[in-house]
């Protein structure tokens, strides 16, 4: 009888741990955010957030300087034009924080902590407001000093994208399939566009409307006033933002297919390029090249006709948008010995960043 | 291979139930419910013969011809071992029938919380892994994302009502309801399920005693750290044991009383 309480208790315990290490309560694990200035890359990596110095690929600063359990960051952090660095918290503690980019010391006299929800999206910062998505479905309206300016705009589902605006409007994505476009001036928000799929990503702004993408795998094209079609198609769902450039449209689906096309025509300038394996990042274009980054770890460098002009295997997947600063390719990879990689135009690495417990 | 035998399609059966339901506001919860119900149907022939080996066992202990052994080769174990192993034999009775079932519990439990939060994909990540856990046949760009939201509570994360009247690093959700009444239901449950014993030295006895207390407390705790879906889940399974034990005619209702159990035996 004595072995079978052993077993029992040993049973439970094990229970507990098991469960325990199946990350509890909160948001339990993400690839990371990022972005850059002229000197620095910020990189949101679970519970802490890094700067790191382009020239060295050492860390400048952390944030917070002890981690906490209750705080864990993924969403892109956004710099704004007036010196401050903004990133919300996915963990427990639902802050949302502005730091300083050269020192990593907090700027506002206090956290915002109005959000109910995760903060995996980024903030768009417009005429000196802040609009700040959060996963509790409002759209938070903040000063630049993080006080609400405005009450906060409820739009329902999750909400995992940063806005994007024409000056005017405000184009806001949703979990909830819901596309929802919000005047600026008066905070009027127009009924939403049921998209079919859910939206994980920020829509592209063209010269007559905005592209989204979403796990409906199409690209819907949405007018200011409302009125919308279907764009274009993919295989499988689009996670990243398709990007408009001049007359064409760029996105890339979970099948790992990168698709052209031609805006004006609505024809595919390329039959599909498939690198190696789904694409979860948006594509990023610079002069005559098109950066992609694939699940399978690769950083592909395409032309214009979707030719591959370099291609450098990262070493881990990638879920991250890659960015550029300076002269250099910026790639976070997800679960990698290392979270930050730095490469130049022609696919050699710079340096690495890995940090140091 | 956990994945593929267990989460996956834990994860996918609680989706379809979702799904049927009509994927709206409380149909997750429902979807456990229904769920936690189709489990017990398929363990029922388990716990049944839990119940049975318990008894089983119970009755052994209370046996004139297993106390003489006990007294006979007192001061010899391996004698009382071999003894036990013949008496198990003639009586054909499996001293391991009534863990069969808490064994099986684990995996579904444990299954059954990943399931939980990897359905409801609070971060992009879990919607990636989701997204390829999802057969083919399911309508996933239609139900994707899940509503987690159950009467009062996000099934996603731990559960708390009065939140602006309690809130302390201890109880950061409020008022832990969810986690008192699964406490309570496991107490009751483990309680009525206890059965009597006439023999002051059986160890049978004193564990099932010392389980109906840990046992509350540890899934308690689970309730008050983790997912409320899990909550959900053992409260609806807890109910439904209580239910299946009485419909055997066996439940002990006195042991809920204060010294209910010593009375019951007083009265043997």
């Amino acid at each position: 009888m004595n072995t079978k309480r052993l077993i029992l208790i040993l049973l439970t315990a094990l229970g507990a741990f098991v469960l325990s290490a199946c990350s509890g309560a909160p948001a339990a694990n993400n690839w990371h955010g990022l972005a850059a200035d002229a000197e620095r890359a910020y990189i949101s990596s679970g519970a802490l957030v890094y700067a790191v110095d382009l020239n060295t690929g050492k860390e400048v600063w952390r944030y917070p300087a002890e981690a906490d359990s209750k705080l864990l960051f993924y969403a892109n952090p956004v710099l704004t034009d007036d010196g401050q660095l903004l990133i919300g918290s996915a963990g427990t503690k639902h802050s949302f924080v502005s730091l300083d980019p050269a020192t990593g010391k907090e700027k506002w006299a206090e956290a915002f902590s109005k959000g109910k929800g995760a903060w995996l999206a980024s903030p768009l910062v417009l005429n000196d407001m802040i609009y700040a998505p959060n996963t509790d479905g409002f759209l938070y309206i903040l000063d630049m000093n993080g006080k609400e300016a405005a009450d906060p705009i409820e739009l329902g589902g999750a909400l995992w994208a940063a806005p994007s605006t024409d000056g005017t409007l405000l184009y806001v994505t949703s979990l909830d399939h819901k596309f929802h476009i919000i005047d600026i001036a008066s905070g009027a928000v127009a009924d939403p566009i049921d998209l079919g799929g859910a939206v994980p990503s920020s829509p592209a702004v063209g010269s007559n409307g905005v592209y989204v993408g979403s796990f409906a795998s199409t690209v819907e094209f949405i007018q200011p006033n409302g009125r919308h079609e279907v764009a274009a198609s993919a295989g499988n769902w689009i996670w990243g933002s398709p990007v408009v450039d001049n007359e064409t449209l760029y996105y890339a689906d979970l099948d790992g297919k990168i698709y052209s096309l031609d805006i004006a025509t609505g024809n595919q300038n390329w039959d599909a390029v498939q690198p190696d394996g789904p694409i979860v990042a948006s594509l990023v274009i610079v002069g005559d090249q098109i950066y992609v980054a694939t699940e399978a770890g690769t950083l592909v460098a395409l032309d214009r006709e979707g030719k591959t002009v370099w291609e450098k295997t990262v070493g881990a997947k990638i879920y991250t948008t890659p960015i550029i600063a300076g002269d250099m390719i910026l790639v976070a990879p997800y679960q990698a010995e290392f979270v930050l990689a730095a490469y130049d135009v022609q696919g050699k690495q710079a340096w690495t960043f890995t940090p140091e417990k | 291979m956990w994945d593929t035998i267990i989460i996956n399609p834990m994860t996918n059966i609680l989706v379809w139930i979702y799904d049927v339901l009509g994927h709206g506001p409380h149909m997750f919860g429902l979807a456990i419910i229904l769920f936690t119900i189709l489990i017990k149907v398929i363990t029922w022939p388990l716990n049944a013969s839990q119940v049975k080996g318990a008894q089983a066992m119970q009755e052994l202990q209370n046996d004139k011809e297993w106390q003489d052994i006990q007294k006979k080769y007192a001061k010899d174990k391996e004698k009382i071992a071999q003894e036990q192993m013949r008496i198990y034999k003639e009586r054909g009775i499996n001293p391991f029938a009534s863990c069969l079932p808490t064994l099986i519990q684990f995996p579904i439990i444990i299954g059954l919380y990943q399931s939980i939060t990897h359905a409801l994909s609070v971060t992009p990540f879990d919607m990636l892994k989701l997204a390829r856990a999802i057969y083919p046949f399911q309508n996933v760009e239609g139900i994707i994302p899940l509503n987690s939201t159950f009467l009062w509570m996000d099934l996603g994360r731990p559960e708390g009502i009065l939140q602006n009247l309690i809130h302390t690093s201890f109880l950061p959700n409020g008022f832990p309801l969810l986690a008192v009444i699964v406490a309570l239901t496991t107490y009751v449950q483990s309680k009525l399920t206890m059965p009597t014993s006439t023999n002051p030295n059986d160890q049978s006895a004193q564990m099932s005693s010392m389980m109906s207390i840990y046992m509350p407390l540890l899934l308690g705790w689970f309730a008050l750290n983790f997912a409320s879906g899990i909550a959900v889940y053992f409260i609806v399974s807890n109910i439904l044991g209580i239910v299946q034990y009485a419909a055997t005619g066996r439940a002990n209702w006195s042991n809920l009383l204060p010294g209910g159990n010593k009375q019951t035996a007083k009265k043997k």
